[in-house]
């Protein structure tokens, strides 16, 4: 009865299940599903961009090896959620500890963001790949292979997620509409992946997000993207631009509320809006604001305030703007 | 002989008409205490330097309206016990001795002394007892805008206490000197009230000291006898000395001072440099040393070298009090400075970021994501779907499982909406669910419940007709 009532996230929804949904990456599944045909795996690294489907592809493989119940033999972590390499390993003892019942000997540790974790805690992880290889396999996935140190890389089998191509984006993505019965437009759809990049989940996402408003057109896309990246961030830089120091310094603070913004966030998402086009300042003024912010990124990394170096920052581009545009 | 006692309590004020000025505190307190128990806030904090009559009013008021008053101070212990077995049987339970019920005034004076340490449980004790107290509570403090006393500003209704001015202090010292026979030079009692500074009390501990057992006194005296007296300032004195001082060393001492430490004293520095400096060019540079401040700091914490400390106290206060440039007397300029407002804004941005992180290890696990991801990629992605279409929000939400307090955050204006929508979903559910489980035994009455069942389908149809696309 709730499953009628509830709207996933479609790239939930239409998350491929099996190996064989996914439409793809032909050379990486070909592979992985030679691994279902023999019951026999070794560690796995997946490796590419965002959105190319390194997850799917774990849970997929997993999908078909164990079949529908496949979730009591994964265990899917979070490098960087997970609080240091202690508690990885806690939760890989405990989780390999029972037998998998059936005819496939191990269990899978789908291990997220690996490249996130330092060098020493890759060490550490490689220790416990090998503890436990008679029952567990691991699934390693990250966005940049080099950062993987070598005695992991060269315990694993290694496939590489290439950037999904316009064709493939487009296409998924007017099926979803049909499957939702949605009107879309090609042109958005076009739109859609320029934004994205590549990003399957970013485009699929942007495409829910569309269709809340009705059609996916042009301007709906526009809208959601604008909706989802709010321009205070601007205005406060534009505040302080104009020598209205106080007015920017209320706007942060009511921003960071709304929010829950962190000081890194606000610096990230500064950094995006000096160069955007809408930011209408001389082309030099970037370049120093950059200097500026990364400055203040640096100060909060070496353990300073955010809030008092966010009021600093805004000072400082209140200069700015009173010396180069008055 | 004549039974000797302090002359602060001799000359204590017994009626509300004799505590000098404070006229709005008073007014406040006794309209307060008309209304109790129907008043916003069901305690008050008096605020404002020592010795201008804080105690003194509240004694004075519980004399005057027949009130008993029940006390407590710093000498006192704090802890949560002590608190509990000595004050709350007064406020809970009804006078025992006296037929009528007496009315009684629970005060606890210098509230600010409640050290964490030692009085383990001290505030949440108070706020407790404020909450559940059948007797009005008024509580004083010179420094209320400790952190630690947060929790409690919240609830207090909160008053101000002036300084005493020169002639309020010299007339009640003429009058002291009027009723005790002695003969006292106006250059003395005007340098008596010049240390005091606005605090009574001090100077009438001075008067007397330099006249005990004798009716006559000279400034040649006065100055030998009393000794200087260390004084510390409240966060707006402090911040008007370290911006008008003219030495990098008067800069560097305010902090010794100060009832504030360096960390207090940074974030009313962040608060106020902007309104005493008018020029943009020295508000950033009092801002950069503020921050540069901010950074040694940051790196005492890192590496636990404490020596950091005095070049982070340089660069606060050396640094901020001679950055003014480009306009100087800018230093000397009277602003009226700023409690800061991130103090007040720090628990909600706290609650905040918690509900943030909550609603992103809800998606992370559902999208099988980091919350890192989850909170960049798809926070955004349902922001814009929350303020854009209420009703698949409200759907979203119920897959997500979502508190109400998630759905508030991520519709922003569009909350009620989103919430509406969110309440019958849930509504409608957990009526199913009922219904459900009282089906499962009516074996033999399953044709007729089920005939009822559509027909409440059929309701519930057009309650739920927005859910259909």
């Amino acid at each position: 009865m709730s499953s009628k009532l509830e709207e996933l996230l479609w790239v939930e929804k239409y998350r491929p299940k099996s190996l064989k949904d996914i439409v793809n990456q032909e050379e990486v599944v070909k592979r992985l599903m030679k691994f279902v045909e023999e019951k026999n795996m070794p560690h796995l690294l997946f490796a590419g961009p965002p959105g190319t489907g390194k997850t799917t592809a774990a849970l997929a493989l997993a999908h078909d090896l164990y079949g529908e119940e496949w979730r009591k033999y994964v265990l899917e972590l979070n490098a960087s959620d997970e609080r240091g390499i202690t508690v990885i390993r806690t939760k890989v003892k405990e989780f390999a500890r029972s037998k998998v019942p059936g005819d496939i000997p191990f269990k899978i540790v789908v291990l997220d963001e690996a490249d996130n974790m330092t060098a020493d805690a890759q060490q550490a992880l490689r220790r416990i790949m090998e503890m436990y290889v008679e029952t567990t396999r691991f699934i390693l996935i990250a966005n940049y292979p080099s950062k993987i140190i070598d005695p992991i890389q060269s315990r694993c089998a290694s496939f590489r997620f290439v950037p999904l191509k316009k064709e493939d984006i487009v296409y998924r993505l007017k099926w979803i509409c049909s499957q939702e019965k949605v009107k879309c437009y090609d042109d958005a759809l076009e739109v859609i992946y320029e934004i994205s990049q590549g990003d399957m989940r970013k485009a699929i996402n942007i495409l829910q997000a569309a269709s809340t408003l009705g059609e996916v057109t042009i301007s709906n896309v526009y809208k959601v993207v604008g909706l989802a990246h709010p321009k205070e961030v601007r205005e406060i830089i534009q505040l302080a631009l104009a020598g209205k120091f106080i007015e920017a310094r209320d706007r942060l603070r009511e921003l960071m509320i709304t929010y829950g913004l962190s000081g890194s966030d606000v610096l990230k998402q500064m950094h995006r809006e000096i160069f955007s086009a809408d930011l209408k300042i001389p082309e030099d003024a970037r370049v120093i604001l950059a200097d500026y912010i990364g400055e203040i990124q640096f100060r909060i990394i070496e353990g300073a305030d955010d809030e008092v170096q966010l009021t600093a920052l805004l000072a400082k581009i209140t200069l700015l703007g009173s010396k180069t545009l008055r | 002989m004549e039974k000797k006692i302090p002359w602060t309590i001799k000359y204590r004020p017994k009626k509300i008409s004799d505590v000098v000025d404070q006229e709005q505190a008073k007014q406040r307190i006794l309209e307060w205490l008309k209304k109790w128990p129907n008043v916003e806030k069901r305690a008050l904090l008096l605020y404002g330097p020592p010795g201008v009559g804080k105690s003194s009013l509240v004694e004075a008021v519980a004399n005057e309206l027949g009130y008993e008053l029940i006390e407590l101070n710093a000498s006192d212990s704090r802890r949560r016990e002590d608190i509990e077995r000595s004050v709350m049987r007064a406020s809970v339970t009804r006078s025992l001795t006296s037929q009528h019920s007496a009315k009684k005034i629970i005060f606890l004076d210098e509230v600010d002394g409640i050290a964490t340490k030692e009085d383990a449980g001290g505030i949440e004790a108070i706020i407790k007892l404020i909450k559940t107290s059948s007797v009005p509570i008024i509580m004083a403090a010179n420094d209320p805008w400790d952190p630690k006393l947060r929790p409690l500003r919240e609830v207090c209704e909160m008053i101000q206490f002036k300084k005493l001015t020169k002639d309020e202090i010299l007339l009640i010292l003429r009058r002291i000197c009027a009723n005790e026979g002695l003969k006292c030079d106006d250059d003395v009692l005007n340098y008596i009230i010049e240390r005091s500074e606005g605090d009574l009390r001090a100077a009438i501990n001075d008067l007397e000291v330099l006249y005990e057992g004798r009716s006559k006194a000279t400034l040649a005296e006065a100055k030998i006898l009393l000794r200087p007296r260390d004084k510390s300032h409240d966060p707006f004195e402090t911040l008007r000395m370290l911006f008008s001082a003219n030495y990098a060393w008067q800069a560097k001492s305010v902090l010794n001072q100060s009832q504030l430490d360096y960390e207090q004293f940074k974030l009313w520095l962040e608060e106020n440099i902007a309104y005493q400096y008018r020029d943009l060019e020295d508000l950033s540079r009092a801002y950069d040393a503020l921050s540069k401040a901010d950074v040694y700091l940051g790196r005492i914490v890192k590496t636990g070298d404490w020596d950091l400390l005095a070049y982070a106290i340089d660069m606060m206060t050396v640094g901020v009090a001679f950055s003014a440039k480009k306009n100087p007397k800018d230093k000397y300029r009277w602003v009226k400075y700023s409690f800061p407002q991130r103090l007040l804004l720090a628990s909600k941005l706290k609650e905040v970021r918690e509900v943030f992180d909550d609603i992103a290890k809800l998606i992370s696990t559902k999208l099988h994501i980091s919350s890192s991801a989850a909170k960049s990629d798809v926070i955004p992605i349902l922001r814009a779907i929350f303020t854009s279409n209420p009703q698949i929000a409200a759907r979203i939400a119920l897959w997500l499982g979502l508190s109400e307090k998630m759905v508030e955050l991520l519709a922003g204006p569009n909350k009620n909406q989103v919430l509406e929508y969110y309440k019958q979903l849930k509504k409608y559910l957990y009526q199913q669910a009922v219904e459900e489980k009282e089906k499962i035994p009516a074996h033999e009455t399953q044709r007729s419940s089920s005939e009822t069942h559509k027909k409440e389908e059929k309701s519930s149809k057009s309650l739920l007709s927005f859910v259909k696309k």
